[in-house]
């Protein structure tokens, strides 16, 4: 479903904009711990190496020019045939990380077999041999280990005196320390993302919160609001517009239930009025002249649909303004949708043929929980649907569903109309599983496309499928829709075995009949589980009592 | 069948259209628009039935039906724009009988009051006999409640009618389909709320302690029944 307040954009969002907020600002906290750490890591490991490697040279500096200062005393007093440098050298102090070379008169010596002159570096040995002092740090072998050479020139016996030293040591400690700076880094990067996450997860609570009042808003809890925290600066503006909001719509909704329920309520004084002249007039038809008679009828007959239409659209103001009372009583199911059956075909006129009633296996000792006089609403007003679009009811069914069934919880009726009405509340059949009750006809069925909007207030079904002069009010599946989920139920159409329409009402079982006392079912035991219980209205499960109430027939 | 009914309505238009329709139905109609001038007509003139709007100017129509009920054990049946309310309650427990609703037809109205003076008039060949219960002996066939010492037990007709019909079959379970049936006449879709209400009202003049009734028992789930 298109937002229609989103700006169009051409060809995808830049890759930023598709993350979330919680991921952009957990991405900022990994970059900005990526970035410290490795910056601090940086500067860390290059002031340390600095710092060591300068120690270093001055400790092997201060090393050379002693030995070279001992090697020029030792040189200038001995014989110089006698003198061999070689054995000079290895007297010679050095440390066990360093090697020592000479170059006296021309030739080069070396305390070591690993050094030679030509292996020090030759911009050292040239400046050397030019009469200055040097230093050169550099890399040398295969192995590119790291070294210093210090070279001393000694000018009165013309020697030059060099000194290397090996690196290799102070090379591991700083390869280490670079390690676990990367590994701090790592680990800083790591928790720079559980920071951000933790502080977009906090800072995007408020939102979850806003989120959840809105459901609650959209789904009728119209008192929802969200709880303002004083201490927090940043979210009371927020708190506050969206409970103005709410307090708003609530105030024009509820306005508007009120406005409804006074149109109909003040229609009712003149409808008083109306029907009961109407019926003085009625009881003197026989008196009246042709043309006034037929009049008489018209003006019945649409008084008493006016009359219905503004009972039903009261009752409709009376859900919406959430000021119902339903009063649930334990009946059994059977006696229930005969009783209503009776009643519905009663009012439908005695033309109506009156529909087969079919109980289902094991539905006779099931009661459920109903408010009768809404039930007898629901059960007249589908009977009334399918009189005035399907040619009429030709089978209530009454069938029992397990606890536990599957592929029931589809709510095909479920009503378009945003305030989920038809839908109820999801009571999966709590143990005792459910009951459902459908009402076939025998017309030419609901589109499947129109089987969300049946239960739509004012939906009509197409007009070449409609029987008589549309005397239903438009809201009558609208009220079954309604009732049902008052009573915890659940409505759905689908499609008859006879390729007519049928509404199955679902309700959830509340006992069973087992510890019957036998007053209510004495004859119920004597019919076989499915059969077809049809007849004259006065059903053979007729209660015990039934002593011709004299005062019932109106 | 004829009588004299009170109307209690403050729509003029609404109460000369009742008159017109219960007089037609050969009723002897009288209409008041408040309470006190019911009241006024009320004790001038025996009533057989009054009607009473329960959205009335001044005194409204719980205040006039409890004003009425003091005086006299007149069936009472109260005009509610609403049955899903508790103003249905609220009435019957200012001591009504029964209640219609707006729009109402009137040959339902009719039938309401013709069940009602029905009931008015004592008990008939179903009589149970008497019966004693407790502190209590029931007369049926003299329209007599009354303490063993001779005290006589004041209730309106529907709650002695209703008693009768539960002591005609003491211990058994009568479901308020069936006490709506006998008593008020109403089919199975009639407002049980009529049955408990007038229960309830009982329990306050037969139970020693109406909360914890040892006479009128409730069967959950199933009606009520008589335990002498």
């Amino acid at each position: 479903m298109a937002d229609p307040t989103a700006v169009p954009t051409a060809g995808r969002p830049p890759f930023w904009r598709r993350l979330g907020i919680g991921a952009r600002i957990t991405s900022i906290f990994v970059l900005g711990a990526l970035a410290l750490s490795f910056s601090m890591g940086g500067l860390s490991y290059f002031t340390t190496r600095h710092f060591l490697v300068a120690e270093r040279v001055s400790a092997a500096q201060h090393q050379a020019f002693a030995n070279a200062t001992l090697l020029r005393s030792t040189l200038s007093t001995i014989n110089k045939q006698s003198a061999n440098p070689s054995n000079l050298l290895a007297s010679l102090d050095a440390g066990s990380n360093s090697h020592s070379a000479l170059i006296y008169n021309g030739k080069p010596y070396s305390s070591s077999l690993s050094l030679s002159a030509s292996s020090i570096p030759i911009g050292l040995r040239d400046a050397v041999l030019g009469g200055s002092a040097a230093t050169q740090t550099y890399r040398e072998g295969a192995q590119s280990l790291p070294q210093i050479a210090v070279g001393v020139p000694i000018p009165s016996v013309h020697a030059a005196y060099f000194e290397v030293f090996s690196l290799s040591d102070l090379d591991h400690t700083l390869r280490v320390l670079g390690l676990a700076l990367i590994a701090a880094g790592i680990v800083t990067t790591l928790l720079g993302a559980a920071l951000g996450r933790f502080a977009s997860d906090r800072s995007l609570r408020p939102l979850a919160g806003v989120s959840r009042a809105a459901v609650a808003i959209a789904g009728g809890q119209l008192d929802t609001r969200l709880k303002s925290d004083p201490a927090d600066s940043d979210l009371v503006g927020l708190t506050t517009s969206f409970n103005a909001m709410v307090d708003e719509l609530q105030v024009r909704i509820e306005r508007e239930a009120r406005f409804n329920s006074d149109v109909s309520h003040e229609l009712r004084s003149p409808l008083t009025t109306l029907s009961a002249s109407l019926e003085v007039l009625e009881a003197d038809h026989d008196t009246l002249p042709p043309r006034a008679q037929s009049a008489l009828q018209l003006l019945g007959e649409d008084l008493r649909r006016f009359q219905r239409m503004v009972g039903d659209l009261l009752e409709m103001s009376r859900a919406d303004a959430g000021s119902v009372d339903v009063f649930l009583q334990e009946v059994n199911v059977c006696e229930l949708v005969q009783r209503a059956v009776d009643a519905g075909m009663r009012s439908l006129g005695e033309e109506a043929a009156r529909p087969r009633v079919v109980l289902g296996e094991g539905v006779r000792s099931l009661r459920v929980d109903v408010d009768k006089r809404r039930f007898e609403r629901v059960m007249a007003n589908l009977l009334e649907n399918a009189a005035n679009y399907g040619g009429g009811a030709t089978v209530v069914s009454v069938t029992a569903l397990a606890a536990g069934h599957g592929g029931v919880g589809v709510v095909d009726g479920a009503a378009g109309n945003g305030d989920g009405t038809a839908a109820g509340a999801d009571h999966a059949g709590p143990g005792l599983g459910e009951v459902e009750i459908g009402v076939e006809d025998d017309g030419p069925g609901i589109d499947p496309l129109e089987r969300s909007k049946v239960f739509e207030r004012f939906f009509r079904g197409p007009v070449s499928g409609r029987r008589g002069t549309g005397t239903g009010s438009g809201l009558g599946l609208a009220l079954v829709a309604e009732h049902v989920s008052l009573m915890h139920g659940r409505v759905r159409v689908e499609d008859a075995p006879s390729g007519g329409a049928r509404i199955v009402i679902a309700i959830p079982v509340a006992t069973t009949d087992d510890a019957s006392d036998g007053t209510d079912e004495s004859n119920a035991s004597d019919e076989s589980d499915g059969s077809d219980t049809s007849g004259a209205p006065d059903a053979p499960d007729a209660p015990v009592g039934s002593d011709a109430p004299d005062g019932s027939e109106w | 069948m004829s009588g004299r009914i009170l109307v209690v309505e403050d729509d003029e238009r609404i109460r000369s259209s009742m008159r017109l329709a219960l007089e037609g139905e050969g009723y002897d109609v009288h209409d008041a628009a408040s309470g006190e001038e019911a009241l006024d007509l009320f004790a001038d003139a025996p009533t057989d039935v009054a009607l009473i709007d329960l959205m009335l100017p001044g005194m409204d129509g719980f205040e006039c039906c409890r004003a009425l009920r003091r005086q006299s054990a007149v069936p009472i049946i109260i005009v509610t724009a609403r049955a899903d309310t508790h103003d249905v309650v609220a009435g019957l427990e200012a001591g009504a009988d029964d209640y219609v609703t707006k729009p109402f037809v009137a040959k339902e109205l009719a039938a309401r009051i013709r069940a009602l003076l029905r009931r008015a008039r004592p008990p008939e060949e179903d009589d149970p006999g008497a019966l004693t219960f407790g502190t209590l002996q029931l007369l049926p066939e003299q329209g007599v409640l009354r303490h063993l010492d001779g005290e006589e037990v004041h209730c309106t007709r529907t709650e002695f009618r209703l008693l009768c019909e539960l002591a005609a079959s003491p211990n058994k379970v009568l479901s308020r389909e069936q006490l709506l049936d006998r008593v008020w006449g109403y089919d199975y879709f009639g407002d049980g709320r009529l049955v408990d209400v007038h229960i309830r009202r009982l329990r306050t003049k037969v139970e020693p302690d109406p909360t914890l009734p040892r006479h009128i028992l409730t069967v959950r789930g199933m009606g009520y029944k008589l335990v002498p």
